[in-house]
């Protein structure tokens, strides 16, 4: 395991921060020609940023980094990809949705326990629903190569507070609950967060059971 | 008494035009979440129509606020909406003006 070093948690910030300072021009995603940039650091065991476009509410295309620091062993892996979110169902209730999205994509990965960079295939899977006091969700997202083989699934339930009106910030306080394959980490990493969002910026922070970091931002424009 | 005659006239037509203005409320499903619901507002205020747009969560309720003499049609909101990933389930034109709507909103909150 690489450890949270101050510099690798400044290189966060820095990210945060510049994922941030584009805030001013956002724009939401949710719907043809939207576009949202994310950013997550998962605890010192996966940090991974996003881009994605859409053209359509169905479907987005763009793409991504991740990096996967073992918490079991010494290995790093670096993913670098190119993918497409296809949005397969959604129900619209009176007071709440439901979506289920899958994605696939293709890239390279390095890693320090094997030489070169191999191609890296991804596939995954969320099924989501809310209302504006609830929220769950589950996601399943796979990593393939000849030299690993990852899948992390993430659990996350939610409550608001109070509900939000269109204008208003929106608190949520979220539980996390995430299971990694391959030798990443041993068992499910709970963490607590608080989720905050309004206008275009989404952001949310906690604590792992383990003391570290769990945080995410994102932004649509 | 001519100045006044000449004045009044476009006045009038002012008020005609204004009391002409049309507000779309449109009811829709899947109103749950202010940032995915954004794409809504940036897609009705593409319309050169669109004067001004009224989203409420509590009120499952997408308004429209019409430039005089200028129109939105049914067909057109639905394909926005629906594009923008959420289903109508009404819609109705009224002469409330969107800043009462704003105001019922916002009471209906408190």
């Amino acid at each position: 395991m690489m450890p949270n070093t101050p510099m690798r948690h400044g290189a966060l910030l820095t990210l945060l921060g510049t994922l941030a300072c584009t805030a001013s021009l956002a724009k939401p995603i949710a719907f043809a020609g939207g576009t949202t940039l994310m950013g997550e650091y998962g605890a010192g065991t996966m940090e991974e940023v996003q881009g994605f476009y859409a053209p359509s509410h169905r479907y987005s295309v763009g793409g991504g980094y991740l990096r996967l620091d073992s918490d079991v062993d010494e290995s790093v892996v670096n993913i670098t990809y190119a993918r497409a979110n296809y949005l397969v169902k959604r129900w619209n209730m009176a007071a709440a949705q439901a979506n289920v999205f899958v994605w696939g994509g293709a890239g390279g990965a390095s890693g320090n326990d094997f030489g070169g960079n191999v191609f890296t295939g991804n596939a995954g899977a969320q099924a989501d629903y809310e209302t504006r006091r609830i929220y769950g969700s589950l996601k399943s997202d796979f990593y393939d190569s000849t030299e690993f083989t990852h899948r992390i699934d993430t659990l996350q339930l939610g409550v608001a507070p109070y509900a939000h009106e269109y204008d208003q910030v929106a608190v949520w306080l979220v539980v996390q609950g995430r299971t990694y394959t391959g030798d990443l980490y041993p068992g499910t990493e709970w963490a607590a967060l608080l989720r905050v969002f309004k206008g275009r910026i989404w952001v949310e922070a906690g604590v792992t059971e383990d003391g570290n970091l769990q945080s995410m931002v994102m932004v649509n424009f | 008494m001519r100045t006044y005659r000449l004045l009044s006239i476009p006045a009038l037509l002012l008020f005609s035009l204004m009391s002409a203005a049309e507000t779309v409320e449109v009811t829709v499903n899947g109103l749950v979440c202010g940032f995915c619901a954004q794409g809504i507002e940036k897609r009705l205020r593409k319309f050169p129509a669109t004067r001004d747009v009224l989203v409420s969560l509590e009120q499952r309720l997408v308004a429209v606020d019409l430039r005089e003499g200028a129109t939105i049609s049914d067909a057109e909101l639905t394909e926005a909406l629906e594009g923008a990933g959420y289903a109508v389930k009404g819609i109705r034109r009224t002469d409330t003006p969107i800043a009462a709507l704003r105001e019922q909103v916002k009471a209906a909150g408190q």
